[in-house]
């Protein structure tokens, strides 16, 4: 029970909005942590995957709340790769700096992981774009700065910048498991001027797509270290809770269930290792995809596996708010079910490569 | 004891591991037997004695042992890319025991008498091993073992029985564990001895497994004389003998490779039926298939532990549970895929693809319980990985 004085904040800003705090944020900032995988004459540190992962396995690890993965890996990244070069200034400084937290606003229906998938329309409007749809499941949408927004252009698919107090544009927020918010952006003729296209039709699916892989990687690392604390957690409190005059963990019904979610932390941690691995290379998108559909199937799955056993193995102490364990079982949910869960990536992974490349 | 290599062997250390690789790819091509790539069942010494001779003649046999002794004298990088261009190929395992066990214990713990008898005759095909541990009361709980061999002037008196002998039948000599003092604690009373498989008092039986198949057999053994000169490593020391285990080995037992072409057929059968039209279907196979590539990225990682020579941690047994459980699975979405053929014995022509589907499943059966049944290796973990109380 001691050990819920380290997530004392953790559970204080459970259901407050934004749900993090703008100074741990900051300080997220000052470590070189927002800048991880921006380009360094953006400011960044321009690092990889591997660098990244650890970061946010580790803060995963904490449960912190702080929408890092959202707004770096997620938002960052499709910035990153949009074709307008001062609006990528002014929006990566901005983030690196931890003056801008930026959400993406791409999916519409639950479910569909085609960035392309999109009914959200932008009018040519004046000198503007006139946007009108609905977006979904924007992860960090609370307290975002703004929206990086996916919409069907005359000549396609492209990404406009929409500032969070944009006239037209309504956010409402979901609540979720683990105590933070999903957003909801409703357009209504909301305007943006021309020079607020991030990305043309002609680099935007791309960046989403890689945006939306290169997350997928990341919020595997994320379910590792969610699914890694409240593993040695459950060893822990089988090596020192005593019944029938013996620790439970010399039970061997018990026992095995320990080995079999290590061995699932152990292949996670694998796919993770190969994964990254691939995403610091020069490997096509199609394989990266692949991998990506790889790791968030692995770590969606043995992340909820692991973090309901967890609940099991303490008993009832486990079915109480109270405990930690429930905390690392809800983050575990909200992450498993974020872009895509295990069921989702497989079918993905499926369609991706054909079965006849085995 | 050293003596000059028979045969004149290239540096294959000093290679690059791609010329290594395509070195050992075209020596497979040219040398292994076509009608012997892939069989499930262990190869019987009639099957593959020409092939052994093949190795043994271009002095491929011993890819473990030293260059002084006969082997190739690869390292351990070198050994693992030879263990994956065999499975790559499908290429069954010789009765090895002599090669894998007896030759590098004889080499670590044997007298210079011992290793100048016993492994020229190893590499020449004249001794096939193997390996008498399992008793009728001592299977996973081996300690327990009660084959005993008691002192009588030079010699052993060895009384007892052994059981799940693999290939026994083709073997000229049986290496055992047998217990030499009943008063020890368990290991500390056990030694291991070299037999002759002629030797009057001992009698093979062969026994047909599962699959229909007499690969292992049961040994008895009565009155059994042995020179107390096939003692090796000391009286009593037998169990630290039987368990130096190569790492090589350890890792390879959870190689990927069976289930990947277990993956394969199934692949091709489920394909000419059009069930990957069938969503209900490809979802349960793509659940396997992930099971079987991150087996393979988990497997990578310990081959790498291997090949910068390092040994493996108790952790290696993960692998040997999650790669035969996940081939028992396969092998059971494999028999339901057959629908009605499913119960079927030998190879079947099914929507015009060619497939035994009982084999792997019945072959699977047994992954789980020889070399440390998954059940083993579950308390292994649990004791020396996760540290948990026993």
């Amino acid at each position: 029970m001691t050990r819920g004085t380290d997530l004392k904040r953790v559970r204080r800003l459970r259901g407050t909005r934004p749900g993090f705090e703008r100074a741990v944020w900051q300080q997220m900032a000052e470590f070189g942590w927002l800048g991880i995988l921006v380009p360094e004459q953006y400011g960044g540190l321009g690092l990889g995957c591997a660098e990244m992962a650890v970061v946010a396995g580790g803060t995963a690890g904490a449960l912190t709340p702080e929408p890092l993965s959202a707004a770096v890996v997620l938002a960052g990244g499709a910035i990153a790769r949009g074709d307008n070069a001062d609006l990528k200034h002014e929006l990566l400084e901005g983030l690196v700096a931890g003056k801008l937290i930026p959400a993406l606003a791409w999916q519409e229906r639950a479910g569909i992981l085609d960035p392309g998938a999109v009914s959200t329309r932008a009018e040519p409007f004046e000198a503007a774009f006139k946007l009108n749809g609905g977006k979904n499941f924007i992860a960090g949408a609370a307290g975002a700065g703004g929206f990086v927004v996916s919409a069907q252009t005359p000549e396609g698919l492209a990404l406009f910048w929409v500032a969070a107090d944009t006239a037209g544009a309504t956010l409402d927020l979901l609540p979720l498991a683990d105590g933070r918010f999903m957003g909801r952006l409703q357009l209504s003729d909301a305007v943006v001027a021309q020079d607020r296209m991030l990305a043309s039709p002609a680099a935007a699916h791309a960046a989403l797509q890689a945006a939306l892989d290169i997350t997928l990687v990341i919020a595997g690392a994320e379910l590792l270290g969610v699914m890694g604390r409240a593993l040695d957690m459950s060893i822990d409190y089988m090596k020192t809770r005593v019944q029938f005059g013996r620790p439970i963990g010399s039970f061997q019904a018990l026992a095995h269930r320990a080995v079999d979610l290590h061995i699932q932390r152990e292949l996670s941690s694998a796919v993770l290792d190969d994964t990254i691995a691939l995403f610091d290379s020069d490997a096509d998108a199609a394989r990266r995809s692949a991998m990506a559909s790889r790791v968030k199937a692995r770590c969606s799955e043995a992340g909820l596996r692991i973090t309901r056993e967890a609940i099991q193995i303490h008993g009832a102490i486990g079915f109480t708010d109270e405990y930690d364990v429930a905390l690392y079982l809800k983050r575990a949910m909200t992450l498993s079910a974020w872009l895509g869960n295990a069921a989702l990536h497989r079918r993905r992974y499926a369609q991706l490569v054909p079965s006849d490349e085995i | 004891m050293k003596s000059e290599p028979i045969i004149a062997l290239p540096d294959f250390n000093a290679m690059n591991d791609d010329e290594f690789r395509a070195e050992v790819r075209a020596f497979l091509e040219k040398h292994y037997p076509q009608r012997l790539r892939n069989i499930l069942r262990r190869a019987r010494w009639s099957d593959v004695k020409d092939w052994y001779l093949t190795l043994s003649g271009h002095g491929w046999l011993a890819p473990n042992w030293p260059r002084e002794h006969g082997g190739m004298g690869l390292d351990a990088g070198k050994m693992m890319i030879l263990l994956e261009e065999q499975e790559r190929h499908g290429v069954a395992r010789v009765p090895d025991h002599g090669i894998v066990q007896v030759g590098p214990i004889i080499m670590k713990y044997g007298t210079d008498e011992q290793k100048k008898y016993y492994l020229p005759k190893i590499l020449a095909g004249q001794h096939i091993w193997a390996q008498g541990y399992s008793e009728p009361n001592a299977g996973s709980d081996l300690a327990s073992l009660r084959t005993e061999a008691v002192p009588d002037g030079a010699d052993f008196i060895v009384n007892g029985q052994k059981i799940w002998t693999t290939l026994a039948h083709d073997a000229t000599h049986i290496y055992l564990l047998v217990r030499t003092d009943k008063q020890a604690k368990k290991q500390a009373g056990i030694s291991f001895l070299l037999v002759d498989a002629k030797a009057p008092g001992i009698t093979i039986r062969p026994i047909r497994n599962l699959a229909g198949h007499e690969e292992f057999c049961e040994v008895f053994f009565e009155n059994v004389r042995v020179p107390q000169a096939n003692l090796v490593g000391g009286l009593n020391q037998g169990w630290t003998v039987a368990k130096a285990l190569l790492s090589f080995e350890r890792v390879n037992i959870g190689s990927p490779r069976r289930p990947q072409y277990a993956l394969q057929r199934l692949e091709q059968l489920a394909r000419a039926k059009g069930l990957f039209d069938d969503p209900g279907f490809v979802d349960k196979f793509t659940v396997l298939r992930l099971d079987i590539a991150d087996l393979a990225s988990l497997y990578t990682r310990y081959a790498e532990v291997v090949k910068r020579g390092e040994e493996l941690g108790q952790e290696v047994s993960m692998l040997k549970i999650w790669a035969m459980e996940a081939w028992q699975r396969l092998t059971e979405l494999l028999l339901e895929t057959a629908q009605e053929y499913g119960c079927v014995p030998g190879g079947l022509a099914i929507d015009g693809v060619e497939v035994d589907v009982l084999s792997p499943f019945y072959y699977a059966r047994a992954g789980t319980i020889y070399g440390g049944s998954s059940e083993i290796q579950r308390n292994i973990l649990a004791k020396y990985v996760l540290k948990l109380p026993s």
